[in-house]
Formats: C-alpha cells, structure tokens, sequence
C-alpha cells in the first residue's frame, strides 16, 4: 500500500508546475513524526533540525556552535552549565523565545513519554536566573554536556499549551505529530505523512541566511530504483540515500553529482536477552546463553556482505562505533573472524547441536540494503543450523515491534549524536531503566557498565576516561551484547550546480543549501 | 509442429479429439500450437523444478553470498561458479528461482482462478436459476464490485488478511491470501457469464422435464443446467488464468505478495528492478521475459479456444 501510495506522490510531484527556486529532495524513510521529543532517530532529528532549534547546535565541521544559546559557562565546582539565550527570537507562530520555553521544553523532552528523556539522565535540576539566563544543574561534573543536547529542540510553552500537545506521543499521535513551531530558518507548510512535507523560509529567523531556496517539498520514495530515476530525470534534486548498486552509475552520469562519505552509523545485530523464552513458544530462548550470541557473531561473514551486498564501499566494526570517532577503542579494534566449525561446537556445547529456529526482525527502507543483508544473514546462520525466518517490514511499525518485544534477534543502526563512544552506552548498553538504555531492547545488562557510565560521564581526564570506555568495549566484546556488523557508508546524489553539505551523521540542512541561478 | 506427441496409453480418445471440430481448429492455428508448446514446456518446467534446477533457491544453506552478482555463463570472480542466468545479490542462481517461482505463480494462478470459478459459477448457477431476489443482490453485488479495479480488491483483501494473521504465520499465509485476494477479485464474470446462460437454458424443455419429475432445484442446476454452460466457462478461466498471474506478479511486485525468501516471478522482477541502473540486467530480464512467455501464451491460448468454441466464427 505504501508502494502505490508513493507512485501516486510522485506523479503528483512530477505535475507540479516548479518553482524558480524550490528544491526538491527525497529519501527512503518519511520522517515519522514532527514532534521533536517523540523519535529520538536520525530521519526525525535531522528533518526537525530545519524547523526546530537548540541552544547550541553544529556546525558544517560538526563543531558545536551557539545557537538558541549565545554563550555557555560552566557552574562553579562543576555543577553543571550556565547558558545565556538569544533574545529577540521569536517562534514561526509569533510568541517570543524566553526561558520558559527552555524550561517547558526540557520538562517535556526529559518526561518518561519521551523518546529523548535519556539525554538529560545527568540533569539534577533547570533554573531560569531570568528571561535570557538558564542554569542546567547536573548530577555530576559533565564536561560533554553542551554537546549532548545539540539535538534537544525548543517548543513554544503556549503552543502546545494551546493545542494540548504537552507530552509527545511516541507511538501515537497528536497536534504535535502533524504540526510544527519552531525558531528555525524553515517553516513547516504542509505535512502528509507518507506523501510529501513541504517546508518554507522563515523570514523572520534571527540568523542569517545561507540558503536561496523559496520552498522545500520532502518526498519519501522507498524504492531506491525509483528514487534514482526521478533524480536522473530532473524531477528530484537531492536523494538520499543512493542505492549503493547505483553509485558507480550517478558518478559517471552528466548532469548529478555523488557526494559520498561515511556516517558515524554502525549497523548490528542485537538479541533478545531477558525474554526466558522464544517469540513462536517454541522453546527456552538460546540468546540467554553467550555461547550462542558467540557463535552467531563468527558465523555472519561480514566480508562477504560488504563484498558484494555494500559492493566494497563500507568498513567492518568491532564496536558500537566507528573508528575515529572520540572513544573509540583502538584496544578492541578486532571482529571475531568467520569460523563455522568454531560456531557450531559452541552451539553444541550450549546444547543446541541440531541448532534452532527463531525469528530475525529487519527494516527494509531504513538502512543502506538493510533487508539484503538480512537475507545474506539468514543464509549465513542457516550454515551452522540455525533456520531464521526474516520478517523485514518498513521502519514506520519498526520500533514499535521493537518495544513490543517481538522479536528474537533485530537489526539495529546507531548513530551517536554527541559524537562520543559514551552516547551508545547510554542507550545501547545501560540496563534499561527510566531514561537510560532506551533503545537497549533486548534488555542487555551489565552492573560494571552500569557503575562505568556515571563516572564516564563525569570524567574530565582524556586517558583515565578512555580507559573506562575501553573496559566497556572489552566487556561489551566479551558478552557479545551485540554483533557490531559494518560502518554505513553516505552516499548522497545531488544534481548539478546545487551545493549541499553532507554531515558524517547524516543530518541534512536546508540551511546549507543553495540552487544554482 | 505437426509432429504433436501422441498419447501411446489411450489413442482412441486422443484421436477423437485430435479429429473432432476442436482439434481441426487447434489444427489449423500455429499460434495455438506454440503457445501450448510454451506452456507445456514451462509448465512442466515448475512442476519437475526439483529434479531440473541446480539449487534449491529456498534453502539458505545452500547459498554462498560470494557467488552475489556472478554474470551469466560467466564464471563468478570469486568462488569460479559459473551460473547459466548469472546469479542475484543473495548469490541465488536465477535460473533455480525462476523454476521455483514459477511453481509459485502457477500454483497461486491455478488456485485463484479455480477458487473464483467455483464462486462465480455457484453464484450465478443461484442468480440465473432462481431470478427474483437472489439474482437483483447477487448481480448488484457484482456490479459494485466491477466498478472497482480487480488489483485494488486484491490489495484490499491482503491488507485485511495480513492485519489478522499473526506475524508468525504470514509467509506461509501468503499464498494463500494471494489466492483468495485474486480469486475473490475475479469471481464476476464467471458469475456473469453462467447467470446469463443459466436464464436462457431454464426455460428449456429438458428443465422442464427435470422438474416435473420432481428433482430438487441443486440437482437441476448441478447435474442439468451447469454441463450445458461450462464451455464459456472453459474459455473465461483460460484468459483469467493469464490474467491472475499477472495479478498475483503485480502484488508480489508492489511487495504485497509472495515473501522474499518464497519469491514468485512478480517478486523477482521487484528484487532485479533494483539492480536495472546498476547494470545487472539478467536479475530482472529472465524473469520478466519467462513471465512475459508464460503470461502470454497462456492467453493466445485462451483467445484461440474463444474463437474456436464460438459458432458464429465457423
């Protein structure tokens, strides 16, 4: 259904008469929802970006800059930061900016309905001083702090006051799902869900503009074929991603430019490890035992997946992030090798020689060739006898499943929005409680990284911090808590004279755009 | 082409049908001839797929992503495989999947026309016979039902079964909600034909006959009335069989169909229109050019049986 709605999208765009211009930009996965605190996931956040805005938020280089914020401080004796708001803004409805809306916005953000509530864990209290000065108190010293929240968009208190839209429904839905007010340089003009979402210039916005667009319309296109031919005819200026089967075809064609990249975005496999048994009842869950989540990492080929399936364009990982980035462990660079024989002694010593069959849940229009590399894993885990049925759906029920619980074993992609190995800890490998390990849904749990978070977080020395970090991706290795698979390659197709910056997560800003005369 | 095999176990009745108005007909039409061929050829093609098909594309084991993208009959620069339509992105042989997915496009095309047959001629055997009421609900119902393209009654039932099958059991459902999404998209016009020739046969004397001596109104419509009707019937259900595996290929290419670990030819050509820019051509090409082969054969075939059983063309 979605398919057919898309094609009836597309032929409603391509009979619009265009402006002189308007930019037209189109991507796998419609952003779910427009409420800032609702979706904590890289289509949300990113699209949001152009509507909403932070205190800080970053730059071209990824360098935290002021943004609803002019300038922060630290609190004396580390007890949190000081930060002076931009006055004179005010929200695409009119209504100014001042602390409240801080303060509304962090009660909202951090409440339990909220997908965004793990960002402010550290948060011990947040005091307005007046109008223009916010102090966010923390639990402890948190010297990442500012750069945690680049991504926690401010909401107008009276509007969602007046359109009873105080808390964000996850799942659900309600005024704030479907409609926007933000500060942002883009205002929100029409949103279809599924369709098309078109977005305008804020010609009140306080900062200055970069960008010569009059009008931006967001088209999700969920086949890549499709996607790419309308970029090849000129009926779309931008997609992204672009089928990495097709790169090698845009770079040569005239007329369209292949910006390509790598995103912070890690793709891997995760397990059901609290549930005592199967989703079919057909038997006591294996994933409990190590060996098993073991013998699933050495036997998923990854060389071969990104061999053929990435087409050599994507780097193996060992860890919850990619190499380079700020905590990674050079100390645990390594991935478990392929060795079925290996994995099929530790199957039978978990006593599950004749393996077992178990379901694989999978997105099939969020991640680059997400449900090929699904297939491709079926295929491998059936070589030591384990028989996986695949159930790839569209990422839009995706999470819901996930929270849901139904699953045995998922893919996951993650992508950390502070840009430091601490933001996967914090969601990925906490035990999940309240607001920490939100998106841990297999339930992994572990008390040294538990009691290894605050104090990371709260670290000013580089090396005993690393340290720290290292110890978790030691132990995160050890117990197999997830089976970190490949690096996502960025690979973003762009007609001739539009520049674009492309961000390594993945964000894309309006902002940054510009259309050649 | 002449050469037709004989059937060497009962030649008296293959020679009366090959002698008989038909069979002169099928004589004298080469384009029925090779579309029988055709179909015999594919036909028997899914049905020995086990015992012809180098892989069994089904069983994951057995596939060796390296051998992803292997040209045809050229061997793969990895494992030095050599593949006579190239292999897909899982390494999957295309030749093995097409076998197999043309089980499955026959298998849901043959179920979805039998399943709307036996619908569409029970409903109009009762609106033809009976009249009155019966008929005036039967054939608004199918007049609705018309106004509505037969592919968007088929995604209409898909939807519904999916929401109400529990997860765990939708691949193995999905075939049979393929079929009776078809089937129930197609059932008007047997309904429509029977009815019309239902009304014209009941007022026959032999009607007539059957109920003065008391036979029951089942009986009559069963045993009398439905053999007299059955050769319009014949040809319907040839062209919709054409018909419901173009449905169920289009489904399966919309992603509403067969699963992608169970793929029918639609789902093949959705997984090679994938790789059509990048230059993998052959993943799309055999498919879509077996489903454009059988797909059209059977309805030349369809087109000649209408011809050849309407009197008026003799």
């Amino acid at each position: 259904m979605a398919r057919l709605s898309l094609a009836v999208a597309l032929t409603v765009l391509v009979g619009t008469t265009t402006h002189a211009s308007e930019f037209r930009w189109a991507s796998t996965t419609d952003p779910q929802t427009m409420d800032p605190h609702a979706v904590n996931s890289t289509p949300v956040l990113s699209f949001l970006n152009n509507v909403y805005e932070g205190l800080v938020r970053r730059g071209k280089d990824m360098t935290l800059e002021p943004s609803l914020a002019t300038s922060w401080e630290p609190l004396e004796n580390g007890g949190g930061w000081r930060f002076y708001l931009r006055e004179g803004v005010t929200f695409h409805d009119g209504s100014a900016f001042t602390a409240e809306d801080v303060l509304w916005s962090y009660q909202r953000a951090s409440s339990v309905l909220a997908d965004t509530a793990s960002w402010f864990s550290p948060v011990a209290a947040m005091v307005a001083k007046d109008d223009y000065t916010v102090e966010i108190r923390t639990k402890a010293p948190n010297p990442i702090f500012p750069d945690s929240i680049a991504n926690w968009m401010i909401m107008d208190k009276g509007w969602s006051d007046a359109n009873e839209a105080q808390y964000p429904a996850k799942d659900g839905e309600n005024y704030a799902t479907l409609h926007a007010n933000g500060t942002g340089p883009f205002l929100l003009v029409e949103r279809d869900p599924g369709l098309s979402t078109v977005l305008e210039p804020n010609s009140d916005w306080w900062g200055e503009a970069e960008h010569n667009l009059t009008r931006a319309t967001f088209t999700p296109i969920q086949n890549p074929a499709t996607a790419v031919a309308a970029l090849l005819s000129g009926d779309i200026d931008m997609i992204n991603p672009v089928p990495i089967q097709d790169a090698a075809r845009l770079e040569q064609a005239p007329g369209v430019d292949l910006i390509r990249g790598t995103e912070t975005r890690v793709i891997m496999l995760g397990f059901d490890q609290t549930s005592p048994e199967l989703l079919s009842g057909a038997g006591p869950n294996p994933f409990l035992d190590e060996r098993v989540r073991r013998a699933v990492s050495m036997a998923v080929n990854v060389p071969a997946i990104l061999q053929t399936i990435m087409r050599g364009s994507a780097e193996p990982a060992s860890q919850l992030v990619p190499a380079g980035l700020r905590g990674y462990s050079e100390a645990n660079a390594a991935r478990p090798d392929l060795d079925l024989d290996g994995a099929r002694a530790l199957l039978a010593e978990a006593g599950y020689p004749d393996g077992f069959s178990f379901e694989l849940k999978c997105t099939n229009d969020r991640y680059l060739n997400d449900a090929s590399v699904c297939q491709a894993v079926v295929a491998m885990l059936a070589q030591i006898g384990l028989e996986v049925t695949l159930d790839a759906m569209p990422v839009r029920n995706y999470w819901t499943e996930l929270r849901a619980d139904n699953f045995d074993m998922y893919l996951l992609g993650w992508s950390p929005g502070t840009f430091d190995a601490e933001h996967p800890l914090r969601f990925l490998a906490h035990t999940p409680v309240a607001d920490l390990g939100t998106w841990n849904f297999g339930g992994y749990s572990n008390a040294r990284i538990d009691a290894l978070l605050p104090l990371i977080q709260s670290e000013i020395d580089e090396s005993a911090r690393q340290a720290m970090l290292d110890e978790t991706a030691a132990i995160l290795q050890q117990e197999v808590a997830y089976v970190p698979l490949y690096v996502q390659p960025l690979l973003w197709g762009v007609r001739d004279g539009i520049t674009v910056t492309q961000r390594p997560d993945n964000f894309f800003m309006l902002r940054w755009v510009n259309l050649a005369d | 082409m002449t050469d037709f095999p004989t059937n060497q176990t009962q030649p008296g009745r293959f020679r009366r049908a090959w002698n008989s108005d038909l069979g002169w007909s099928f004589r004298h039409a080469p384009v029925a001839m090779v579309s029988l061929a055709v179909v015999l050829v594919l036909v028997l093609a899914a049905v020995f797929a086990p015992l012809i098909a180098p892989h069994d594309p089904f069983d994951p084991s057995t596939l060796n992503l390296m051998n992803g993208f292997s040209k045809p009959m050229e061997p793969n620069a990895f494992t030095g495989d050599t593949f006579w339509l190239g292999t897909d992105d899982q390494g999957r042989d295309v030749f093995s999947t097409i076998l197999y997915g043309m089980r499955i496009s026959l298998f849901v095309g043959v179920m979805a026309v039998a399943f709307a047959m036996t619908l569409g001629i029970t409903l109009g055997l009762i609106a033809g016979y009976l009249g009155g009421w019966a008929d005036t609900i039967i054939m608004r119902v199918a007049d609705v039902q018309l106004t509505f393209p037969a592919i968007l009654v088929a995604m209409l039932v898909f939807g519904i079964a999916k929401g109400v099958t529990p997860p765990e059991y939708r691949n193995e459902m999905a075939i049979w909600v393929l079929v009776f999404a078809i089937g129930l998209s197609d059932w008007v016009q047997f309904a429509r034909v029977v009815r019309g020739a239902a009304m014209v046969e009941k007022s026959r004397d032999y009607v007539a006959a059957a109920r003065l001596i008391g036979r029951s109104r089942s009986a009559i419509m069963l045993r009398h009335i439905l053999p007299n009707v059955l050769s319009p019937v014949l040809v319907i259900a040839t062209i919709s069989l054409a018909l419901a595996i173009i449905a169920e290929a289009t489904l399966s290419f919309l992603g509403v169909g067969a699963p992608p670990t169970q793929p029918s030819l639609g789902t093949l050509i959705r997984i090679g229109q994938g790789f059509l820019f990048s230059g993998e051509w052959w993943i799309l090409a055999f498919p879509a050019a077996t489903l454009l082969a059988l797909a059209l054969s059977v309805n030349l075939l369809g087109d000649w049986l209408r011809d050849a059983l309407n009197p008026r063309l003799r």
